[in-house]
């Protein structure tokens, strides 16, 4: 019991990390002019129209949303085809357990959820949040709904953090959409 | 040699890999978040106890963690525990005996479970319940021969704040043991009867000294432990908090025996497939009983030492 050899075991896995460590994490998240084309394949313009909220406006999205507001600046491109507005895109950042969390939110021209697509996704559990599975929950959703987790939208295990603040966001986004877009 | 390949080993882990841990906010106290199903983690605990208010004491504790998330509410663990204790110039009657110089060993073994009732962030509120059963063949605190068996039971509580940016977690346990000593070597009573103390009161009264007590029946005792912390994450990745703990011990038939409050800050940081945690401990006041040479009785110094310092490594395969 006494003979320190057992030390060699952590040691060895401990050292074996940098290897287990060097394996791709596989998913590959499409960038922005990709989520754009996807969600609107048909449009022949995304103009950029990004906004800042003011104070007295991110008091009213956090009101009507129930969801803080953490940044006032927000991405977003008007979509035309052939002249006509067809829709919103918006790109979004929320706070997963680790790191941020980058998604893109397409909205139909009456302001309605055409799609979600994460962006960016580092997080030590539930990649299944890429999956379109889990997206095609928030398809049609509009500020009226209830936008809770294991109500309207399903939770995923080991992410609830992540699942949660990403529904939030899309909240806050339809709040923001309906204050400084609609 | 083996403690310089371990040592070598460990190192060059922690230079080449981005180091590694469930992921662990502050060095003492729990969080109340459960592993997903067949997720499986690895995690390497290094603590070190020092300053017992007189002489030298340095207690190096290590625990190598396997994790294993066996349903999305239940999370098992299972630990390899080793230690190292070195004692100079420290005799507390009762429980350090002398000078005591012993490497690394392997010292025993813990099983726990961790049930997930409330989830933190899909209830708003996060509470589960740990149990343990832990066994050693060595007292951490002296480093002498002695059989220790400890169930533990802890509640775990968490809540986010600002969306997960910031987090608090309180803990409320309870510890029993049950420990028996080994009687003293030949080798250890000539060491304390060269410092002046004595087996039996005889030897003390004839040789001008004073009876030491070194009682090798079964002792059961009882501990209480209440402890909360709250960290910030100022950067991504980063996590920067301090935690508070409170612990009292009762041994049989006696009421609130000893009792110590620590509090401490802690710097955590967690990406995808690995994390870290330094934390350290420092006694402010603790009590009920102290022994003689130590410097100050403001602190339970019998069991316990003023500084504690925390680092953990963890992988999620």
């Amino acid at each position: 019991m006494n003979n320190q050899g057992w030390l060699l075991t952590p040691a060895l896995i401990l050292s074996a990390t940098p290897a287990l460590y060097a394996k791709s994490f596989g998913i590959q998240y499409p960038t922005y002019q990709e989520s754009q084309k996807g969600f609107f394949p048909q449009a022949t313009q995304f103009t950029p129209a990004d906004i800042e909220l003011s104070e007295s406006e991110i008091d009213r999205v956090q009101l009507m949303s129930n969801v803080r507001v953490r940044e006032p600046k927000q991405k977003i491109w008007r979509v035309k085809t052939n002249q006509q507005d067809i829709g919103w895109f918006i790109i979004d950042r929320v706070i997963g357990k680790h790191e941020l969390i980058t998604y893109a939110l397409a909205l139909n021209a009456s302001g309605s959820v055409r799609g979600i697509e994460v962006l960016d996704f580092k997080e030590s559990y539930g990649e299944e949040i890429h999956e379109q599975q889990w997206r095609a929950q928030f398809i049609g959703k509009t500020l009226s709904d209830p936008f809770k987790l294991n109500q309207d939208i399903r939770n995923i295990s080991g992410a609830t953090l992540s699942c949660k603040n990403v529904t939030n966001g899309v909240k806050r986004l339809l709040a923001t959409y309906a204050i400084k877009l609609k | 040699m083996y403690n310089k390949t371990f040592l070598s080993c460990l190192t060059a882990s922690m230079l080449i890999s981005p180091l590694i841990a469930d992921e662990s906010l502050f060095g003492f106290t729990q969080s109340a978040e459960p592993m997903p199903k067949g997720a499986v983690d690895l995690v390497q605990h290094l603590e070190h106890h020092g300053d017992k208010g007189s002489g030298t004491y340095n207690g190096l504790y290590t625990k190598t963690e396997m994790e294993y998330g066996l349903t999305d509410r239940f999370t098992v663990s299972g630990y390899l525990i080793g230690q190292s204790v070195q004692t100079s110039g420290i005799i507390v009657d009762g429980y350090i005996p002398g000078d005591h110089s012993a490497g690394f060993a392997l010292t025993g073994y813990e099983v726990s479970g961790r049930y997930n009732y409330l989830s933190t962030a899909g209830d708003d509120f996060g509470l589960s319940n740990y149990f343990s059963y832990k066994h050693l063949n060595k007292d951490p605190h002296s480093g002498q021969d002695k059989t220790v068996d400890t169930f533990e039971l802890i509640l775990l509580a968490q809540k986010y704040f600002l969306d997960g940016q910031l987090i608090w977690v309180g803990n409320l346990g309870l510890e029993t043991t049950r420990a028996q000593r080994k009687a003293l070597s030949k080798n250890q009573w000539d060491h304390l009867n060269s410092k002046g103390f004595y087996e039996t009161e005889a030897q003390a009264t004839a040789n001008g000294g004073q009876q030491y007590d070194w009682p090798v029946h079964p002792e059961m005792e009882i501990g209480l432990m209440a402890s909360t912390g709250l960290t910030y994450r100022f950067i991504e990745n980063w996590f920067i908090g301090a935690e508070f703990v409170y612990e009292n011990e009762s041994e049989t038939q006696v009421g609130i025996e000893r009792y110590s409050y620590y509090a401490g800050p802690s710097l955590h940081y967690a990406s995808q497939k690995w994390w870290t945690t330094l934390a350290y401990l420092r006694e402010f006041k603790g009590g009920g009983e102290s022994y003689d040479a130590q410097d100050n009785s403001n602190l339970h110094l019998i069991e316990r030492t003023k500084n504690k310092f925390f680092f953990k490594l963890g992988y999620n395969f």
